[in-house]
């Protein structure tokens, strides 16, 4: 898994809301071992034993729900689908970056986190809820400014409309040699 | 006119689809859904036994509303309005 690497788990200064100890993680089905999850306000962390995790940036988290399907191989778990790839054999890719050849299609992975303790699935969905609160994406300047009428150019009575640019010039009389 | 307690279907820009029960939406549009059913369980078999969930708003394309519960006159006077108000 050689996406994993070693990092400091987060801490008060990162906004850690919640510490989950005693969580697998499964990715796409497999499982990554059991660790600690990491809900705070700048990132979802999971570390392993070893020291070994990743992180998951909230914009790049498309939802985040709660299974509590009990018959599930998992049992009840926190389950998370992300907009980026996780391979194997490479570090996570972002949707740009992303070689194959079906551009088109957004790449979704999807995590599951099973803690030992069911009771504290709740709070940890909740958790995730406020901190995906903070990261809205940044606002497209340019969506909702046009109103088709608003731009509409309405013509009265009488009164013709040239919507073509002027060139300068172009009315006056045009110099005549004697 | 509020919509919380109908059921509807959340169209995402990944083309996955789940209908669920409107249970909140804040002002980024973030949506939460209780008893949800994904349209598409064969492609994301994990999600069949999740009954709640939060979808971030920037990953919605479309949310379908029931039609009879919708008063459309008065949603597209709201959007008029609101519209307005941006422009000034």
């Amino acid at each position: 898994m050689s996406f994993l690497k070693s990092f400091p788990p987060p801490g008060p200064a990162e906004g850690l809301l919640r510490q989950q100890p005693d969580t697998e993680a499964v990715l796409n089905g497999k499982g990554l071992g059991t660790g600690t999850l990491y809900i705070a306000e700048s990132r979802l962390s999971w570390l392993d034993g070893s020291g070994l995790g990743f992180s998951l940036e909230y914009p790049t988290i498309s939802l985040h729900a709660l299974s509590r399907d009990r018959s599930d191989c998992l049992g009840e778990h926190l389950y998370v689908m992300v907009n980026a790839k996780f391979e194997e054999s490479k570090e996570p890719v972002a949707d740009e970056e992303e070689e194959d050849s079906d551009d088109d299609v957004e790449p979704i992975t999807e995590f599951r986190f099973v803690p030992s303790d069911k009771s504290a699935l709740e709070a940890m969905f909740t958790a995730m809820c406020e901190c995906q609160a903070l990261h809205p994406d940044p606002e497209d300047e340019d969506s909702d400014d046009y109103d088709g009428e608003e731009y509409d150019v309405e013509a009265h009575d009488g009164m013709e409309v040239d919507t073509t640019p002027t060139v300068a010039g172009q009315f006056e009389d045009a110099d005549v040699d004697h | 006119m509020s919509l919380v307690g109908k059921d509807v279907v959340v169209e995402l820009k990944n083309d996955l689809s789940i209908c669920g029960t409107l249970h909140s939406v804040d002002q980024y549009l973030n949506i939460k859904l209780t008893d949800i059913s994904v349209t598409d369980p064969e492609k994301y078999p994990h999600m069949l036994s999740v009954k709640n969930c939060f979808i971030r708003g920037s990953v919605v394309r479309y949310v379908q509303l029931p039609a009879d519960e919708v008063d459309t006159q008065l949603l597209q006077d709201a959007a008029r309005k609101e519209a307005l108000q941006q422009k000034q």
